[in-house]
């Protein structure tokens, strides 16, 4: 028995299946990589995940060694300044991307039915990449990510109902310390990969159910569906986007490698303190309005966001030849850029 | 369903649900921290002259927190945390401006601990504080769960 039928007989796959599975019509806008946003992420993710595992090999969650141990990562190991500046680099393309991904979902009524569901697994996604990146530098324990800790969990402690009992869950008792890394640590390498991994696949399992938004631009209305195959077309596209990202990510880590601030001091805030890009326009927020409101605007925001296409539709009934969403979209983007340029340009 | 399939699910689903009851609960038990009674104990912090009258000095209680202890009379003296009420950030002292001044969210308070400027809800916290003759006694926290 050969190889081959061996390996076909203890692992049975339908060939027909398969070549039906990989040769998925694509819609053809989606030939240009600007309206196929929502696979960078997804590369990102499995970049993280590689260069995570890797990093797990010599990092510390222990507050006295974890700031060391990611020293030793960056300054002693072998290319460690690449993995971490790789891991680094790829966790802010993948918000950036991911961001992008869900304006242009939004802006293009992608959520609509029967894509409601799908719009509300990516916005839980988006959260849970932003609660990755907060874990994520929490752990390096240098003054931002122990006053990110700080701060966040706070936050978290001024939700309304449940908050005493989340400050305290996430911190591990009355202080940040050990029992906080340690679980930081836990969300980070363990409980958000396992859950996000999964929510991926039931995303990806209902965009190749329900078929991706055919979009049609001014002049192609009335013109036939026209589609591409996605393997090998889109595939390639797909591949080759991958290789410049991943060329990309090298360069960005060489000449912008992460930088490493002081290590963490529970009695001293920096003067200058600010939290990763991502979170400048909550930051900001914060800044101008009571706790009250600082906790409850954000969380308004989010659920806003995640019932959003029942939203879209309530204006839609409400107001049926204007065009509110994109308006109510409009406004939400220019408001959350000014939030973050105002803070990027902040001294304090 | 029969009356007697209805019952036969019910003595199942009744021990099978009060176990599943008791492991979520137990293992929300587990991860919740438990809260330990907080302790204080009298503590020395300083001698009264060690400061003239609207002076401070720093001063760290027993979990390792910065304080700030403020004479504000002949006799008296208050002990003002340096943790913004906001977030919990840590103040610094701006001598030049008389204030506190929080860098995460910009929260200002006057040398009393009041709110001046910002989110804060409410002013510092401050600590329980003794003189006793010329010596001055803080209420510090022991241990933290």
């Amino acid at each position: 028995m050969s190889l081959t039928s061996w390996l076909k007989k203890s692992f049975p796959v339908d060939d027909e299946a398969l070549a039906e599975m990989s040769s998925e019509p694509i819609p053809n806008h989606l030939k240009k990589w600007w309206w196929a946003l929502g696979g960078t992420p997804a590369y990102m993710f499995v970049v993280q995940l590689v260069t995570g595992f890797m990093l797990i090999f010599y990092y510390v969650p222990d507050p006295n060694q974890a700031y060391e141990s990611v020293q030793h990562i960056s300054e002693s190991v072998s290319f460690g300044w690449l993995i971490r500046g790789v891991h680094r680099w790829s966790a802010n393309i993948m918000i950036a991307s991911l961001i992008l991904h869900m304006m242009r979902v939004f802006f293009t009524k992608s959520y609509r039915a029967p894509r409601e569901l799908n719009w509300m697994f990516g916005v839980i996604l988006f959260v849970i990449m932003l609660v990755f990146g907060f874990t994520g530098y929490s752990l390096v324990y240098e003054q931002m990510s122990y006053w990110a800790m700080q701060v966040g969990t706070e936050i978290a402690g001024a939700t309304p109902l449940i908050g005493p009992w989340l400050a305290d869950f996430l911190k591990g008792g009355d202080m940040i310390g050990q029992n906080t890394l340690t679980r930081f640590y836990a969300f980070h390498v363990m409980i958000l990969p396992v859950v996000s991994m999964m929510l991926i696949a039931v995303h990806v399992y209902l965009i190749r159910t329900l078929g991706v938004t055919d979009l049609r631009f001014k002049g192609e209305e009335k013109k036939d569906k026209k589609t591409f195959p996605f393997w090998p077309d889109h595939a390639t596209t797909e591949f080759v986007m991958v290789s410049i990202i991943m060329l990309m990510l090298v360069i960005l880590a060489l000449v912008f490698p992460p930088h490493l601030g002081a290590p963490a001091d529970p009695n001293n805030t920096p003067l200058h303190i600010k939290p990763e890009w991502y979170f400048y326009p909550v930051f900001r927020w914060l800044k101008i309005t009571n706790l009250t409101w600082g906790v409850i605007g954000p969380m308004v925001f989010l659920v806003l966001l995640f019932f959003w296409p029942f939203v879209d539709r309530f204006f839609e009934k409400l107001f049926p030849k204007k065009d509110v969403a994109f308006w109510i979209g409009v406004i939400g983007a220019l408001t959350i850029t000014i939030f973050l340029v105002w803070e990027t340009l902040a001294a304090h | 369903m029969k009356r007697k399939d209805f019952i036969t699910s019910l003595f199942a689903f009744i021990p099978l649900g009060t176990g599943f009851a008791g492991i979520t609960f137990m293992g929300a038990r587990f991860i919740t921290p438990r809260k330990s009674e907080k302790l204080y104990r009298k503590i020395f912090a300083m001698n009264l002259d060690d400061i003239e009258v609207n002076e401070s000095k720093p001063f760290f209680d027993l979990t390792g927190r910065e304080l700030v202890l403020v004479r504000t009379g002949e006799n008296d003296v208050r002990a003002i945390s340096t943790t913004c009420t906001h977030l919990g950030c840590k103040v610094h002292w701006e001598a030049d401006k008389n204030i506190f001044f929080c860098p995460c969210h910009n929260g200002v308070f006057s040398p009393e601990g009041a709110v001046i400027e910002g989110p804060p809800p409410r002013p510092l916290d401050t600590y329980r504080v003794q003189v006793e003759g010329k010596v001055v006694y803080l209420y510090s926290q022991i241990a933290e769960s």
